[in-house]
C-alpha cells in the first residue's frame, strides 16, 4: 500500500497556543481511519490542516506533491471535508444541498452536467437520503440533515474524505448506518474507486469495529498509532482517557464502551 | 429532477421577469407628465424626438440600471452574510455618495453645470469604500466589516447633518433634502454615462461571485474546502457593491428598500439560491424602479413624489412583515 498523504513536523498554532506539535504522518491511499482523543487534544486542528483548511509549519504532501502547492480547485477535488456540525444557511432542497459539493468540480450553480448529476443522485443513494432529495433541508431532523451533509461530501467523489465528528448528536441508529456509509466509501464499493477517510471519532467501539486504523491524539501529538486492538487497548484508554473501559467482543468485534472515570492528575492511576 | 427542473424554473423566470420589465420600460416611454397631471404619447412628431431623447429615455434607463443596481446588489450581499436583511446601504457606499453630492451642493457647485453633482457622489462612494477597507483592514471576518459599514454610515450622515446645518440658506438646505429623498425627475443621457463605468464593473464582480456564494451557503470552512476562498468573495461582493450602488446613488440619490424587498420576494422562486437569486433579482429591481417612477407620474397634479418616498413607502410595512414573520419562525423554532 503506498502513502498517499503524508504530514512532516506539521505544527497548528492559534496565537501562543500550540494545537498540534510536530506531527507526522503517513496515511495510506485507502482506508477507515479513526482520529480519536480528549476533547481540546488538537483533532480538529490536524483535520483542518490536512484538509488546507488551516494555517501551519511543516509540509503536508498528497502523492508526493505539496497541498499548498495545489490549486484550490485541484486540492477541494481531492480532498473533501465535512465540518463538525455542518450548517446549511439557507433552506435549499437537499438535492440543491448535495449538488453544492460539485462545486469543486467548476460546476456552475445553474446547470449541473450529466457527470454533476450522477455524482449526486449516487451520494443520495450511498447515504439512503434519496426519497428526501425534494424536502427543504430546514424541514428535516438532525439524524436526516446529517446524512445529506455527508452526502454532499460524497458527491465530491475525491480520493480522501476528511469528516469531523461525522457521528455526535446522532442516534444509535443513524451513527451505524453513517459508519458504514464511511466504510463502504474507503472501500470503493458500488462503483466508486477506493478512498482514504479520517474520521475525528469518540465513540471507541465504533472506532474499533469500523476502522482499519487508529490515531490517539492527546495534547497536540499522535502518540499511539496502529491497528485498533493495540490503539484502543484498555491500558492506553486508561491513560490517554483517564477512564477505566469495560473491554468484551461480541459477534467476534470489540466492545470498549468508557465505564468509570479515573478521578486525579493525568499519570496518577499508572 | 428538481436540479434540472430548478434550473429550468430559474431560466422561465428570469424570461418572464425581463419581459414584464420591457413592457413596463415601454409604457414608461409613453407615460408623461405636465402641470396638468399624467399624459399619455409623445407629444406630438415634431417634439416626439426631443421628449423622448431628452425626457423619457434617460428617465426609462436609469430607472432600469438603478433598480437593477440595488436588486443584484441586495442579492448578493445577502448571500454573502447569509442574512436577509442585509441591504445595500449597509456598507456605506451609499450615504458616501450622499454626503459627496451635500457637498457639492454646499459650496455652491451644483447649479449650471450639474455634472459636479454626480461626480461629486462617485468620489464620495469610493473614498467610503478606501475607508471601509482601511477600517476592515485585512480581516476576512464578515462581522468587522459590517460593523466598519455601520460605523462609515454614522459618521457620513453626522456629516450630511452638519452641512446641512451650515447649508447657506433655507432653500439651499431644501434643495440638499430634495436631492436626498432620491429622484429619476431631470436626468439626462449624461447622467447614464456617467453611472454606468461604475455600475459595469460593479456588476461583473458581484456576479463573479456566484459560484462563491452558493459555496459559502455551507459555511465559511466549508466553502473554501470547495475551493472557494471566502475572503475573495467577500471581496468581490463589496467592491463590486460599492462600485455599482456608489454609481447608482451618484445619479438618483438614495433610493432605498428595494435592494431589500426584490431579493426576499424573489428567493423562495429560486429555490434559496444564492447564485440562481441574482439575475431575477437585477430584473425584479429594474421592474420595480420602473414601476414605482411610473406610478410617480401617474399621480394627480402637485409635486412630483420622489422615487425613495415610494420606495420607501412600499418597503417599510414590507419589512414589518418581514420582521414578524421571522419572529413566528423563531418561535415556533422554540417550540
Amino acid at each position: 500500500m503506498t502513502m498517499a498523504l503524508v504530514t512532516d513536523a506539521v505544527e497548528v498554532r492559534y496565537g501562543a497556543r500550540c494545537a498540534v506539535r510536530a506531527t507526522s504522518l503517513a496515511l495510506e491511499t485507502s482506508g477507515f481511519v479513526a482520529l480519536v482523543g480528549p476533547n481540546g487534544a488538537g483533532k480538529s486542528s490536524l483535520l483542518k490542516a490536512l484538509a488546507g483548511l488551516a494555517s501551519h509549519t511543516g509540509t503536508i504532501t498528497w502523492q508526493g506533491r505539496a497541498l499548498g502547492a495545489l490549486a484550490a480547485r485541484e486540492r477541494a477535488r481531492t480532498i473533501a471535508y465535512l465540518a463538525q456540525a455542518s450548517t446549511v444557511h439557507w433552506p435549499l432542497c437537499a438535492r440543491d444541498v448535495v449538488t453544492l459539493g460539485r462545486l469543486a468540480h467548476g460546476h456552475y450553480g445553474m446547470a449541473p452536467s450529466a457527470a454533476d448529476r450522477e455524482a449526486v443522485e449516487w451520494a443520495l443513494t450511498q447515504t439512503a437520503t434519496t426519497e428526501l432529495a425534494d424536502r427543504s433541508i430546514s424541514a428535516l431532523s438532525v439524524g436526516e440533515r446529517a446524512r445529506v451533509l455527508l452526502a454532499r461530501a460524497l458527491a465530491v467523489r475525491a480520493p480522501v474524505l476528511i469528516v469531523d465528528e461525522p457521528i455526535a448528536m446522532l442516534d444509535p441508529f443513524h451513527q451505524l448506518e453513517i459508519m458504514g456509509v464511511l466504510a463502504r466509501y474507503a472501500r470503493g464499493a458500488d462503483g466508486g474507486a477506493p478512498a482514504l477517510v479520517v474520521a475525528v471519532l469518540h465513540d471507541l467501539t465504533l472506532a474499533a469495529r469500523f476502522c482499519g486504523r487508529v490515531l490517539l491524539m492527546t495534547d497536540g501529538c499522535v502518540v499511539e498509532d496502529g491497528a485498533p486492538a493495540a490503539t484502543l487497548s484498555a491500558d492506553n484508554v486508561r491513560r490517554h482517557y483517564h477512564v477505566e473501559p469495560f473491554v468484551a467482543q461480541h459477534e467476534g468485534e470489540p466492545v470498549i464502551v468508557p465505564w468509570r472515570s479515573l478521578r486525579g492528575a493525568p499519570g496518577a492511576h499508572d | 429532477m428538481s436540479a434540472a427542473t430548478g434550473t429550468g424554473r430559474h431560466w422561465r423566470l428570469c424570461a418572464m421577469l425581463g419581459v414584464l420589465a420591457l413592457v413596463a420600460a415601454a409604457l414608461s416611454l409613453l407615460l408623461g407628465r405636465s402641470s396638468g397631471g399624467p399624459t399619455l404619447g409623445l407629444g406630438g412628431p415634431e417634439l416626439e424626438s426631443v421628449i423622448l431623447r431628452e425626457i423619457r429615455l434617460p428617465r426609462t434607463l436609469l430607472a432600469l440600471l438603478v433598480g437593477g443596481t440595488l436588486g443584484l446588489c441586495g442579492a448578493a450581499l445577502q448571500g454573502l452574510l447569509r442574512n436577509p436583511l442585509a441591504e445595500p446601504g449597509l456598507l456605506g457606499a451609499s450615504s458616501g455618495a450622499a454626503l459627496g453630492a451635500v457637498l457639492v451642493f454646499y459650496f455652491g457647485l451644483a447649479g449650471g453645470d450639474s455634472l459636479l453633482l454626480p461626480l461629486g457622489a462617485v468620489l464620495g462612494s469610493l473614498l467610503s469604500l478606501a475607508l471601509l477597507y482601511a477600517l476592515a483592514g485585512k480581516s476576512s471576518d464578515l462581522l468587522t466589516v459590517v460593523l466598519a459599514g455601520i460605523a462609515i454610515n454614522a459618521f457620513t450622515a453626522a456629516l450630511t447633518s452638519l452641512v446641512l446645518n451650515f447649508a447657506p440658506s433655507p432653500y439651499a438646505a431644501l434643495e440638499i433634502l430634495f436631492w436626498m429623498l432620491g429622484s429619476l425627475a431631470d436626468r439626462s443621457l449624461v447622467h447614464v454615462w456617467l453611472a454606468l463605468p461604475l455600475m459595469i464593473p460593479g456588476w461583473l464582480l458581484v456576479i463573479a461571485a456566484a459560484r462563491g456564494l452558493d459555496a459559502l451557503t455551507l459555511g465559511e470552512e466549508t466553502a473554501a474546502s470547495l475551493g472557494f476562498d471566502p475572503r475573495r468573495t467577500q471581496w468581490l461582493v463589496v467592491t463590486g457593491t460599492a462600485l455599482a450602488v456608489g454609481g447608482a446613488v451618484a445619479v438618483t440619490g438614495v433610493v432605498g428598500f428595494i435592494g431589500l424587498v426584490v431579493p426576499h420576494l424573489l428567493r423562495p422562486w429560486v429555490g434559496h439560491h444564492p447564485s440562481r437569486l441574482l439575475l431575477p433579482s437585477f430584473l425584479g429591481g429594474a421592474l420595480l424602479a420602473t414601476l414605482a417612477d411610473g406610478a410617480i407620474r401617474l399621480m394627480p397634479p402637485g409635486p412630483e413624489l420622489k422615487l425613495g418616498v415610494v420606495t420607501a413607502l412600499l418597503g417599510a410595512p414590507f419589512f414589518l412583515r418581514l420582521v414578524i414573520s421571522s419572529r413566528n419562525v423563531a418561535v415556533s423554532r422554540d417550540e
